[in-house]
């Protein structure tokens, strides 16, 4: 063999290795049925707030119609006491909280990731203090913090709300993620790998990271809906930005106006569904996580 | 009586079963076989892993679950086809018919249950042992395997592993059947906890003249134990024959084959297939003709590993509980180029022994010296200078190898880390050490997964990494023990050529005396830590001095035995 060869087959496999790697997620996703419905539900919201200004038929935060119309050809959801179409509110809301969920979700699962797999693979006096620390969250009821912080950074807008989400969420999936660590640690292939002459980073990275991924996925999205309830949660309390059009706003200003009351019961219903349908759509797709990190499930069982 | 003997208590006719998953080409793992099963008679079937012996176990007992599936053929059992009972037709049929004693079976009882419970649980099913009966049929089972009768109150977790792998025995006992199987009844046991739960199970046969098949890969133990041999291979019965006759006129080449990886390692010439035969004095030879290595270029010296009164106490594993000596003042030296037996049953210390060596723990006293590195009170940066020189071949190949790593992967990391090859060089280097362990042709073998390898490649594959960066001294814990009969000769022969190309010397940790005496010179035997006997391996196997030696020289199955006694 040549050296041009070798260098070829090379660079080809390091090209498409990561795309393949995804490929291979979503098909392992996809064959799980639940999850499948999981990944329609959810590719729809995505869809509606990439083109959010496309399908809206109004701008959001146009409140120059009739108030508290309740539904007429030209406003199909009605609209708000305010003045503004709830469709389209309702479509640009989407934006928000899928946007919460996923950098809330990653953020979380990012520390948690950090925190649980150094945690569970070093065996110093660090640790006791990390257990200290996460033991301190686990104990600390989440959503009276998630109040107090709000509260102390008054209309930080979304970022306040992602940082709050962030803060409260991460303690549980590093605890999980620091026992399965605990327990690769000690098989025969992460000795073989500081045989190796592996660093502890790598060896932690590389070697133990990959077979967790369905845990790892799992806690991504446990955090990503815990992140779009707390969002809608925080809004709906008044503790975010009551100017940015969200469905946590939406269900602020709805109960603001009575909107019960009112007979419009869509304005508290419209916002609530789609909270409840995001959030089922992450759940579904948390049952096809299984087979991510088992290679021989990824194949399409040939033993 | 004499009719009553002869009568067929099973007869199998073109038995076929396959594994079928949806999605998937249906496999045949047991390919229409026929054979017959005589009252009081005591059967093996042996074969390799995937000859499809535990699968036909399982069909003649009715346990095949799906994806399994009997596709044909009939099972008859006194008389009546049971491939074809219904479910509760079948439960009544396990009273005074067929039962199993499963592989694992030491692991197949409820932990949160009394063994008592365990009795209880099939008297209620069957109903055929009156309440106030229970006890005493209890009592009665457990002490027909020689368990004292008061494990019925224990739970499972407080037994040892041959305590509940008899207990299990006695389980299958309680329904008093007429046909056992036992499925490798002791491949998880330790040799000398194996030797005396197969006595067991020979005098239960003769007592209570039920049918029974002992299933296992082991030619050696199931010559010693049954009266007629089955050999399966490839999911069909090769040869079926008298045990007298397997041993001294075997018909089948594989039957050969099997056979032909057996020895006694107190004979005076030790050889099987694949690996030469070591004269008595081959102890010098390897050290005379050590080669030079040009890959050593520019490297330390060779060394000598000195372990000087290791001793290494757990603490107490609860209140109440002395501390564990694991190693007790062990002393050795393993010179350049030699190869070192530790022997001893398990719980000995030969793995502590080599977690001490390799770093991994510190003794609670003595010194291991190798080179200029203390390893008994090594710092952690050094462990990677040490590792370089000292490398480990695991012990169990499934789980070695990180599942979601390629071989290029897994075989590339070393070789970065510890050499300078980079790129094209790396790549280069990382075939040529598929080469080495025989993985041709290597351009296929590197892109492969753990998973797609079998048993005996993936421990070329853990050889291959050991061999990467190049090392002074190998450390093989019990590198055979999972593999195959026919594979094993194979890894043995390999190591023992690259010990000798390469001058790598190596510890060879096993409990298997007949493959430390076809590779190594020297042999230390241990006991609860302590070195009981040392030398060099042909002198001291032929000539035990110590109690617990010639214990486990007994122990060791030998298929010749029964006939020279």
């Amino acid at each position: 063999m040549t050296d041009t060869t070798i260098k070829k087959t090379f660079a080809s496999r390091r090209g498409t290795a990561p795309l393949l790697m995804l490929g291979r997620a979503f098909a392992a996703l996809w064959s799980s049925g639940k999850a499948r419905i999981g990944l329609v539900i959810l590719g729809l919201f995505v869809l509606v707030a990439i083109f959010a200004p496309l399908l809206a038929p109004y701008s959001a935060t146009d409140n120059s119609f009739t108030r508290g119309d309740s539904g007429s050809p030209a406003h199909l959801l009605g609209t708000t006491g305010a003045g503004e179409d709830v469709l389209s509110q309702l479509l640009y809301g989407t934006r928000i909280s899928l946007f919460v969920g996923i950098a809330a979700g990653t953020l979380a699962t990012l520390v948690a990731v950090l925190v649980g797999l150094s945690w569970g693979y070093a065996r110093t006096l660090v640790g006791d203090v990390i257990n200290f620390v996460v033991n301190l969250f686990l104990v600390i009821p989440a959503l009276p913090l998630m109040i107090v912080i709000a509260a102390y950074l008054h209309d930080g807008g979304i970022g306040m709300i992602v940082l709050v989400v962030v803060i409260t969420g991460w303690a549980t999936g590093a605890r999980v993620l620091r026992s399965q660590t605990q327990t690769l640690r000690s098989r025969d292939f992460v000795t073989a790998a500081v045989f190796s002459g592996e660093s502890s980073a790598r060896v932690v990275f590389r070697e133990i990271l990959p077979n967790m991924t369905s845990l790892i996925a799992g806690s991504f999205l446990a955090s990503a809906v815990g992140a779009i309830l707390g969002e809608a949660g925080l809004e709906f309390l008044g503790l975010g930005d009551v100017n940015t059009v969200s469905w946590g706003t939406m269900l602020f200003w709805a109960q603001n106006s009575n909107a019960m009351l009112t007979g419009q019961w869509v304005l508290l219903f419209a916002p609530g569904l789609c909270i409840a349908l995001l959030a089922a759509s992450l759940a579904l797709i948390n049952f096809g996580v299984d087979g991510l990190s088992n290679p021989r499930l990824r194949e399409g069982a040939t033993r | 009586m004499s009719l009553l003997s002869v009568r067929n208590l099973l007869s199998v006719r073109d038995l076929s079963v396959g594994y079928e998953s949806p999605g998937a080409v249906a496999v045949p793992a047991v390919k229409g076989v026929s054979f017959e099963l005589a009252q009081g008679e005591f059967v093996g079937l042996v074969g390799e892993s995937g000859s499809g012996k535990s699968t036909l176990g399982l069909a003649i007992t009715r346990l095949a679950k799906a994806p399994a599936r009997i596709t044909g053929g009939s099972i008859l059992f006194d008389g009546t086809d049971i491939a074809a009972l219904s479910a509760e037709n079948l439960r009544s049929q396990r009273r005074g018919g067929f039962a199993m004693v499963p592989q694992s079976g030491m692991n197949s009882l409820n932990p949160v249950r009394t063994v008592r419970d365990h009795f209880y649980d099939i008297f209620r099913a069957h109903g055929h042992v009156s309440v106030h009966d229970r006890l005493t049929r209890a009592r009665e089972l457990v002490g027909k395997v020689e368990l004292p009768a008061t494990v019925l109150d224990r739970y499972p977790g407080e037994l040892s592993g041959g305590m509940r792998q008899r207990a299990t025995i006695a389980l299958a006992l309680s329904l008093e059947p007429r046909l056992m199987v036992f499925d490798e009844p002791t491949t998880a046991l330790d040799v000398l906890v194996q030797q005396a739960v197969m006595a067991t199970i020979r005098q239960l046969q003769k007592a209570e003249n039920f049918t029974a098949v002992l299933i296992s890969h082991d030619l050696g133990i199931v010559l010693e134990t049954t009266q007629r041999v089955m050999v399966m291979h490839d999911g069909a019965i090769v040869e079926d024959a008298p045990s007298r006759d397997i041993l001294l006129r075997p018909q089948h080449e594989y039957t050969r084959m099997l056979l032909s990886h057996y020895g006694d390692p107190r004979a005076d010439v030790v050889s099987v297939p694949g690996i030469e035969s070591r004269a008595p004095e081959a102890g010098s030879a390897a050290t005379a003709s050590r080669p030079t290595r040009s890959a050593r270029e520019g490297r330390a010296a060779l060394e000598t590993l000195v372990v000087d009164g290791v001793s290494k106490v757990y603490p107490r594993p609860r209140r109440g509980e002395q501390p564990v000596t694991a190693v007790n003042d062990v002393s050795f030296s393993l010179e350049p180029g030699q190869s070192m037996a530790l022997v001893g049953a398990s719980g000995s210390g030969k793995s502590t022994i080599a977690k001490l060596i390799t770093g991994v723990e510190r003794p609670t006293s003595g010194s291991i010296v190798f080179g200029d590195l203390r390893v008994d009170a090594i710092r952690r940066r050094d462990l990677k200078r040490l590792h370089r020189e000292v490398q480990m071949v695991f012990q169990d190949p499934y789980t070695a190898l990180n599942p979601l790593h390629s071989v290029e992967y897994i075989l590339t990391r070393p070789v970065l880390n510890y050499s300078t090859l980079r790129g094209a060089d790396a790549r280069r280097r990382v075939l040529e050490l598929l080469d080495t362990v025989g993985l041709t042709p290597v351009e296929q073998f590197a892109a492969k997964l753990p998973h797609q390898l079998s048993g005996g490649q993936r421990q070329r594959v853990v050889i291959a990494r050991a061999l990467a960066s190049d090392p002074q001294v190998i450390i093989a814990d019990e590198p055979v023990s999972m593999l195959d009969v026919s594979l094993r000769a194979g890894v043995l022969a390999l190591l023992e050529n690259l010990r000798q190309t390469f001058g790598v010397s190596m510890l060879y940790i096993t409990h298997d005396l007949l493959s430390a005496r076809l590779v190594t010179d020297q042999i230390m035997v241990l006991n609860r830590g302590s070195v009981v006997e040392s030398g060099e391996t042909s002198s001291v196997l032929r000539n035990p001095r110590d109690e617990y030696t010639i214990r486990l020289l007994d122990a060791v199955p030998n298929p010749g035995r029964a006939d020279v006694a």
